[in-house]
């Protein structure tokens, strides 16, 4: 449900494995760096190797947000001499006071260089407000959601220190407001799901006091405290800060159930039920009419017999499963958490998501997923709904969450249910087919029953027992509601081979089929 | 470690990343080491792959693992320890003179009866064949090519009579191979006019191949690429370049020749002393090689002389479009792209003209976004610029067009 009346436990670090593949989620400096960097007048150093912040903030950042680079963030450069005989603190001096610049402030972030030499960063004007802040980013243990919670509520610690301008003006919130907190950097599709939060906000009248840390300023902190009400968009960080603040807390809703109530408790906190009310009322007549009429027509009946399968981030993983799975029906046939303690290791998800019969019909998952679906040769069809990954997910019209995200991931479901099924129809390469013989030729050549004793050649060609086992075997790992395509269309090829060869359908000829014919993976 | 896997997927392959888990306390306990050691054996048992190179990052050299302590082979497979910290280390050139050198350190001695050339450098797909071809004419042909993606193109090394590094950094595994075997190569790659001209004889001659035949094909394929060239005009443009792969040499070599001013050539990579002819026969044509430099630095220079062109970094080329400069990411563009003989030339140059003609519409978009309706930069980075062609313009190394 939307209103939490108690927040669950901490938030808690993906469990280091002895061993990984396809490492799926940052360090704690990167994820540290993304909350700071994301405030208007965060500056970033990190306190690495030279070129050390051209991996998250030059290369990674341009496929996660499509931003070509983070102008505020910036390494301490440290080289052989810094790290083994000069020390540290020399270099990472000399990039603080270039950071250091009129109206910004700096954010010192450790990485696991400089945690793993032991530097760190002494001042003596700590006291000074608006100096250089120091944060322990944890990098060795903490992952970047880890990171990401500890930073916000940092910030928060810190709020006394930030120097508002002269200039700046403060605008305070006439009544009853609230604060969304999240996201920041490299959260997927944050652009569309912040979008619709402001319009579900602004649907019933609810006024926004700060969108933290990504449309504020580092002294917008303290300001944070004159919300009514808290939305905690990700499961993955956030909590510690709003349980900081005490006001009642919401999670970012998917799908039509945990809109509803999202609404109707936000409309409770915030003294607008009445409106809330008739804002859902219009939903209804207006975003989500699109959403009834698809649900009225043919294309839901595919449901129950479209499996699918999630791998993801706790927020986006259950809000998947409880939308798709639980409103619109779609068989699960494997979800897994992407990072959080519960994540599955990536060879655990291989071979789930090789062995499941049926395949999913639809993956949804990173660029793991997607390699899975490749190297496994899975008929399934692949949706990404997570990092890691190069994506481009800044238009605002795909959100996932809210009444619009209902619509959009339902017509997602669908555009994927007429693609699958187009895929799989027999087709004729040069319609239409062009007879070779005449009646006469076919009936003479046709004539097998005095040279082999059994049946004309001209008859229903026979399937070897083994052939048999294989087609079946084939047919079952496709989607449901596709079956009978693909099985017209295996039996036309093979017995078509078959009758070229003079022969019967073997092992060998069904195999063919199915190499030839298998679904291009994405 | 999460950015290299991240890269790598996009980048580079459709294959796994594996690497030890590494916590605080599994580098107090030293059980990392252990733990990789027990990897490597489980990898070489179950996939039983030609080569497990194992790259070391900031981290754990620092620590030092006992690399030297992992066996050279297990089975088949060759395990190779590759150090890479960033610390050390600082450019892609210099990352992948070290791989070549470290699987190059593992082969055996050169084989007695050699022959061929051993391409070395990232190049376009249908590059070595090319090469192969031309070769071929003047008595010889292309042994082998790396880096690939089979440890059989390395092993072939041992077969080749000559060593030819087609960009300036290979300097480490090319003079390793000439210390212990007595591998010669040749500097500088067939691109351009003089350069393919120059290369096919400096391989005729190490190779001591028919001298006329040497220069008959030497002197045809100049003037192919001379014929080529003259459909792409580029006098009067200026150009700015900044790369960090080592063949942006090659590629300011090209747009000279074309007849475009670059007055400088900016390159992450450190001075070499296989680039010393190149960037002599730069020198000469007016543009200045300017080492180990940071891209931030650019950016200044942008706002305040006139470019008609930019390749460069994704930094220096969002800096660029958003003033309406006409400009492509080095490495998208130009791995794509041949550089070699007359169709490289030609396909590198329709490349730069097509992008400069299209200034209007990056003049258009940058007017757009700006609220003056003429192009400026609406926000700026706040680390201070230091503006390299004031530096050039002040050492006389440079004359600027009329400011902007």
């Amino acid at each position: 449900m939307a209103l939490r009346q108690e927040l669950p436990s901490d938030i808690v670090n993906t469990p280091i494995r002895k061993r990984v593949t396809d490492l799926d989620h940052a360090g704690g400096d990167t994820g540290a760096m993304q909350v700071f960097a994301s405030l208007r007048d965060g500056n970033v150093v990190l306190d690495g190797p030279v070129g050390c912040h051209v991996m998250p903030a030059v290369a990674v950042i341009n496929y996660t947000d499509s931003i070509p680079y983070l102008q505020n963030v910036t390494c301490s450069e440290l080289s052989e001499n810094e790290v083994t005989i000069a020390g540290t603190l020399g270099a990472l001096k000399e990039k603080v006071a270039r950071a250091d610049a009129p109206g910004r402030q700096v954010f010192i972030v450790s990485t696991p260089m400089s945690e793993l030499i032991g530097a760190a960063w002494t001042t003596l004007d700590e006291d000074v407000k608006g100096s250089p802040l120091f944060f322990n980013a944890q990098s060795l243990d903490d992952d970047e959601w880890h990171a990401r919670d500890r930073a916000l509520l940092f910030l928060w610690q810190n709020r006394e220190h930030f120097v508002r301008p002269a200039d700046a003006p403060r605008k305070r919130p006439a009544g009853k407001s609230v604060n969304i907190i999240g996201p920041t950097y490299g959260c997927f599709n944050s652009y569309s799901d912040i979008a619709e939060l402001k319009r579900l906000l602004a649907g019933m009248g609810a006024q926004i006091n700060l969108i933290y840390p990504f449309e504020a300023h580092s002294y917008d902190t303290p300001a944070l405290a004159d919300a009514t009400a808290t939305i905690v968009m990700y499961k993955e960080f956030g909590k510690s800060l709003a349980r900081e603040l005490g006001r009642p807390v919401f999670d970012a809703p998917f799908g039509l159930e945990d809109t509803t109530a999202f609404l109707r408790g936000l409309g409770h906190a915030l003294d607008l039920e009445a409106e809330a009310d008739a804002f859902i009322a219009l939903e209804k007549k207006t975003t989500l009419a699109a959403w009834q009429d698809i649900w009225r027509s043919t294309h839901s009946d595919f449901f129950a017999n479209s499996p699918i399968a999630i791998v993801a981030p706790p927020s986006y993983k259950d809000g998947l499963e409880r939308y798709l799975g639980g409103e619109l029906g779609l068989p699960i046939s494997y979800s897994a958490y992407r990072t959080g303690p519960q994540s599955a290791p990536s060879e655990a998800v291989r071979e789930a998501l090789a062995n499941a019969s049926p395949s999913p019909m639809l993956i949804f998952g990173s660029i793991n997923e997607r390699m899975i679906v490749a190297q496994e040769k899975l008929p399934s069809r692949f949706y990404q709904v997570s990092f890691p990954g190069a994506v481009v997910r800044r238009a605002t019209g795909t959100p996932f969450v809210g009444y619009a995200g209902a619509v959009w991931l339902l017509q997602t479901v669908c555009e994927v249910l007429f693609d699958t099924l187009f895929a799989n129809l027999p087709t004729s390469y040069a319609p239409p087919q062009q007879t070779e013989k005449a009646t006469a030729e076919i009936m003479r050549d046709g004539h097998g029953i005095a040279a082999d004793g059994s049946k004309g050649q001209n008859a229903v060609v026979t399937w070897t027992d083994d052939a048999k086992a294989l087609s079946e075997k084939t047919v079952k790992r496709v989607p449901f509601f596709v079956r009978v395509s693909v099985t017209k269309k295996l039996r036309a090829e093979a017995e078509k081979r078959a009758r070229e060869r003079g022969g019967t359908v073997d092992v060998g000829i069904v195999e063919e089929v199915v190499a030839a014919f298998a679904p291009r993976s994405t | 470690m999460y950015g290299h896997t991240f890269v790598a997927h996009f980048y580079v392959a459709n294959r796994p990343v594996f690497s030890p888990g590494v916590s605080s306390q599994m580098w107090a306990k030293g059980s990392v080491f252990d733990e990789l050691a027990a990897m490597v054996q489980d990898m070489a048992e179950k996939h039983r792959p030609s080569l497990i190179p194992i790259c070391s990052l900031c981290v754990s050299d620092t620590v030092g693992l006992p690399f030297e302590l992992l066996p050279k082979q297990i089975g088949n497979t060759e395990i190779v320890y590759v150090p890479l910290p960033a610390y050390s280390v600082h450019t892609h050139a210099k990352a992948k003179d070290i791989v070549v050198d470290s699987l190059v350190w593992r082969l055996p001695s050169q084989r007695k009866a050699r022959s061929g050339v051993n391409l070395i450098g990232e190049v376009f797909p249908s590059d070595p064949i090319r090469i192969d071809e031309v070769l071929r004419r003047i008595g010889s042909h292309v042994n082998t090519h790396v880096p690939g993606p089979r440890w059989a193109d390395y092993v072939a090394m041992v077969d080749g009579s000559l060593n030819a590094p087609l960009h300036p950094f290979y300097s480490e595994s090319v003079k390793r191979m000439k210390m212990k075997q007595g591998l010669p190569f040749v500097e500088g790659a067939p691109v351009g006019i003089a350069g393919t001209y120059a290369w096919i004889k400096s391989v005729g001659e190490a190779l001591q191949l028919n001298p006329a035949v040497v220069e008959s094909v030497a002197a045809d394929e100049r003037d192919k690429v001379k014929a080529a060239m003259a459909d792409f005009p580029l006098s009067g443009l200026t150009f700015m370049v900044a790369g960090y792969e080592g063949h942006e040499f090659l590629l300011v070599r090209l747009l000279i020749e074309a007849g475009a001013s670059v007055p400088y050539l900016s390159t992450s990579v450190n001075t070499n002393p296989l680039a010393r002819t190149e960037e002599a026969w730069l020198r000469e044509h007016g543009c200045t090689v300017l080492y180990g430099a940071n891209f931030d630095d650019e950016i200044g220079a942008l706002q305040h002389h006139k470019y008609d062109c930019v390749i460069g970094t994704t930094p220096l080329c969002s800096h660029a479009k958003e003033l309406g400069i006409p400009s492509i990411y080095y490495t998208n563009a130009m791995a794509t792209r041949s550089l070699m003989f007359a169709e490289g030339a030609s396909d590198v140059l329709s490349l730069m003209l097509s992008t400069y003609r299209s200034k209007e519409r990056y003049h258009k978009i940058a007017s757009f976004f700006s609220e003056t309706g003429v192009p400026e930069q609406t926000y700026s980075s706040w680390s201070p610029k230091i503006d390299l062609t004031e530096h050039l313009i002040a050492n006389e190394a440079f004359v600027p067009k009329a400011p902007l």
